[in-house]
């Protein structure tokens, strides 16, 4: 076990330096450079003041130097400070993690606990009138673009309930109510898409176990319906639906960008595209960091996972 | 142990909300799309950051009315001497900064000398151009000595914010932590999410500010502010443009306030290469735009067609009817291209900044100098790239937008001298540069307009900038917010007086 969580640490160590590379070059790369950026189409200033800003923020030194420099200080923890603002990166990656972790958490939890009931029934029903309409409701889940359903919502939340504060954010611990409320939108926006996508998983799963011969065993010697459903195959459809559930918890983690936009949540999506658009360096690059870290470490978890439900695979 | 905590955490901040409802004014709630990219006064220069700064948390010497008028502001009155190069300020008694400390003369030249300084490098530098030296008389009156006169210089100071004198080596203090003398003060900023200012108690204008604070939500998305304005959860949504506008007029409990806009949106046309390099292609195009033919189709019909000053500067600019290329003639404008000798259809590209509204305005200008002997491509633009083509003059044109000031010289001077810091057209006129130069250090108002009119009347038809709009600026606010004004120039200084 011990090796296994060394390896992993490893491969971790790997990606993340190969992705810092990327990453730093990347963003180098684009067009239009964060002095200019900040300064803004037809600000009055002199290349001498310009040189001055540059200097301010450190980018007038050569790009392997800044490299070094920051990966120096970045392996001591240290991912320095915003360009602008002189906010520490990492704080200003910590205000922006929760929201995103709670929208992962709440649209996960929508989406997965009931794709599993949905999707057995879908199976059961297989080819009868409920399972062509959810089916169908499936495909349009998927189909809809959730920037399009989160606006609909708002719209007609604010028609039904107009007191109902459903923009923006409010921490948890200031507020733990209004956090639920302005919440409650936007993981309905993003579970439906995962619901749809989960529910046809289990659906394809789970008609693939219903077939399998020890389940006509299990049948034959007398065991409940729901018993030989929920127990002896969506147990063996359960692998695809956790290899699933870790993928999109990894996209997730990136931050749900056009849903923050739409509902002004200050997630890391928000703050990544933001970060881009002025060309923040340091905050870019660490945050890309720490969503790769993320989204590593939720696929191990998964593979931990595995473990648990699969006997097989221990061996 | 965390829950306690946690409990006990959001039962004070409960209590806090609930006290400072009972005790103090509404906050406003104010949705804007962009957040500030930081606060220091002497630093920023966009839109979204001058918003929340602007008159709220930071005052100047002199500042602008909603007419563009000059009005005393940190500074009760001044004198300038009769060569025009010595003003002397007499600062407002009593004003405190948010820090508790007194706003005195040494913090007046301490701002002078930070926006100045090579180490803090602030891009407001050119407005004090003008200034050699500025000091301390004693503790109420401040001294600024010219290098030659300069008439926009009070026009220029309303922007020039007073800082606390402790700030003039500081570099990032001020970026996260912003100490003015404004109505409101800096309380909290949540970024992507919202700034919070309180009201300033000791604010030195008695009974002033009656709001209880500002809260600037940063709200990205264009269909959520309007919902958050109609459904009461945002009180207003300030400088918006007429499509927005239009879409929460006439919404219960929803009015709309308007004013000429000091932006204008233009082409800018690159003199150091064919073919804008002649000035006859240059007036061609001018023949070949129909102005009001771009408010009516791109700007929902709220706007004008302007000159070189906008109409809102009217003591300054001349009637869009005195210059001859603005009556639409395409027919002129091919004789125009044939007589520059260039062959037809004049291909050039045409460099969008990316905002919908210039988008539609390229639009529409693409079409029309497409009829006119022109064979235009659009290059629409991703924000950074935009700017660094313009930056280093790289483009044949480009479509944009941009702030305008109130004094013609801080407009002019950068823009069309030869060698001006704005000026990346590479445009180079003797007869401008000296009609520019005597202009701004003229102190007799009609002998200035002389000057600037022959500017206008010159720019117009064959200058590097094609001005084509000026837009109708518009706030929408729930009607309950009360002696809140927009103003032409996009700040929100008037906040202050209104009531909630």
């Amino acid at each position: 076990m011990s090796r296994v969580l060394l390896a992993r640490l490893i491969d971790l160590a790997i990606v993340l330096f190969g992705v810092s590379i990327i990453v730093f070059l990347m963003i180098r790369l684009i067009p239009g450079d964060a002095v200019a950026i900040m300064l803004g189409a037809n600000t009055e200033i002199t290349p001498e003041r310009m040189a001055e800003l540059n200097r301010r923020v450190g980018l007038d030194r050569p790009i392997v130097e800044q490299y070094l420099i920051w990966a120096g200080s970045a392996l001591q923890g240290d991912f320095g400070t915003s360009l602008w603002t002189g906010r520490p990166v990492a704080e200003e990656i910590l205000i922006h993690l929760w929201p995103t972790l709670e929208l992962t958490f709440l649209s996960l939890l929508i989406g997965a606990v009931l794709a599993v009931p949905v999707g057995c029934l879908m199976a059961q029903t297989r080819g009868g009138a409920a399972d062509v309409v959810m089916r169908v409701t499936a495909i349009a889940g998927l189909t809809i673009p959730s920037f399009w359903l989160g606006i609909v919502m708002i719209l007609l939340l604010s028609m039904l309930a107009p007191g109902f504060a459903s923009l923006g954010y409010v921490p948890f611990s200031e507020d733990p109510l209004g956090n639920l409320q302005r919440m409650l939108l936007p993981s309905i926006a993003l579970a439906l898409p995962i619901l749809a996508n989960l529910s046809r998983l289990v659906r394809s799963a789970m008609l693939d176990a219903l077939g399998q011969d020890y389940i006509r065993t299990a049948r034959a010697k007398g065991v409940p319906e729901r018993r030989v459903v929920y127990k002896h195959a969506l147990r063996n459809a359960l692998i695809p639906f956790l290899t699933s559930v870790g993928i999109m918890t990894g996209y997730l983690l990136g931050g749900a960008i056009v849903v923050e936009q739409v509902f002004a949540i200050p997630g890391l999506g928000r703050l990544i595209l933001g970060a881009i658009a002025e060309r923040n360096y340091p905050l870019i690059q660490a945050t890309i960091l720490v969503v790769t870290a993320g989204f590593v470490l939720v696929n191990f978890l998964v593979d931990m996972l595995y473990v648990v439900v699969d006997p097989r695979v221990r061996a | 142990m965390f829950f306690r905590s946690a409990l006990r955490t959001s039962l004070s901040a409960g209590l806090m909300v609930a006290a400072m409802a009972s005790a103090s004014a509404q906050v406003l709630e104010i949705a804007t799309d962009n957040g500030p990219t930081g606060l220091d006064p002497h630093l920023i220069t966009a839109f979204p950051s001058f918003m929340v700064v602007n008159g709220n948390i930071y005052e100047g010497l002199t500042s602008v009315d909603a007419d563009l008028k000059i009005n005393p502001g940190l500074a009760q009155s001044w004198n300038v001497s009769s060569d025009g190069k010595t003003y002397t300020f007499k600062l407002r008694p009593g004003v405190k900064f948010h820090d508790g400390s007194d706003m005195t003369a040494e913090d007046v030249v301490s701002s002078i000398k930070r926006v100045q300084s090579k180490e803090i490098a602030s891009p407001l530098a050119s407005r004090l151009s003008a200034v050699e030296s500025a000091s301390a008389v004693d503790p109420q009156t401040v001294e600024l000595k010219l290098k030659e006169p300069s008439a926009a210089l009070l026009s220029s100071l309303a922007t020039i914010a007073i800082v606390p004198s402790e700030m003039e080596a500081n570099k990032d203090a001020l970026q996260k932590t912003p100490v003015g003398t404004g109505p409101f003060k800096f309380q909290e900023w949540q970024p992507n999410g919202y700034i919070l200012l309180t009201k300033n108690e000791n604010y030195w204008e008695q009974g002033l500010p009656k709001l209880g604070g500002l809260k600037f939500n940063i709200v990205p998305e264009t269909a959520t502010r309007q919902v958050g304005l109609v459904n009461g959860q945002y009180a207003l949504l300030p400088n918006i443009d007429a499509a927005t506008a239009l879409q929460v007029k006439g919404k219960p409990n929803v009015k709309i306030d308007e004013t000429m806009d000091l932006a204008y949106t233009l082409i800018g046309m690159n003199v150091s290469k064919p073919p804008f390099d002649n000035p006859k292609v240059r007036e061609a195009l001018n023949y070949a735009l129909n102005r009001q033919e771009i408010v009516d189709a791109a700007l929902f019909g709220a706007g004008v067609p302007g000159g070189p000053l906008s109409p809102a500067l009217k003591s300054w600019a001349l009637d869009v009817k005195e210059f001859p290329c603005y009556t639409h003639d395409p027919a002129k404008a091919q004789a125009l291209l044939k007589e520059a000798g260039v062959s037809t259809p004049v291909a050039v590209t045409l460099k969008v900044l990316p905002r919908q509204d210039i988008k539609d305005i390229a639009q529409v200008v693409q079409e029309q100098l497409n009829n006119a002997g022109f064979k235009v491509e659009l290059v629409n633009q991703e924000q950074g790239q935009f700017i660094q083509d313009w930056r280093n003059s790289n483009f044949d044109m480009f479509a944009s937008i941009n702030a305008g000031q109130p004094d013609p010289d801080e407009y002019f001077y950068r823009t069309f001298r030869t060698g001006g810091s704005t000026n990346v057209f590479k445009y180079s006129d003797a007869e401008v540069d000296q009609l520019l130069d005597r202009a701004r250090t003229l102190q007799d108002q009609s002998a200035r307009k002389a000057d600037y009119d022959k500017v206008q009347r010159k720019l117009a038809c064959s200058g590097p900038v094609a001005h084509l709009t000026y837009g109708t600026l518009f706030s929408a606010m729930r009607d309950k917010l009360q002696g809140y004004e927009v103003m032409p120039n996009r700040s929100l200084s008037t906040l202050r007086d209104a009531t909630y």
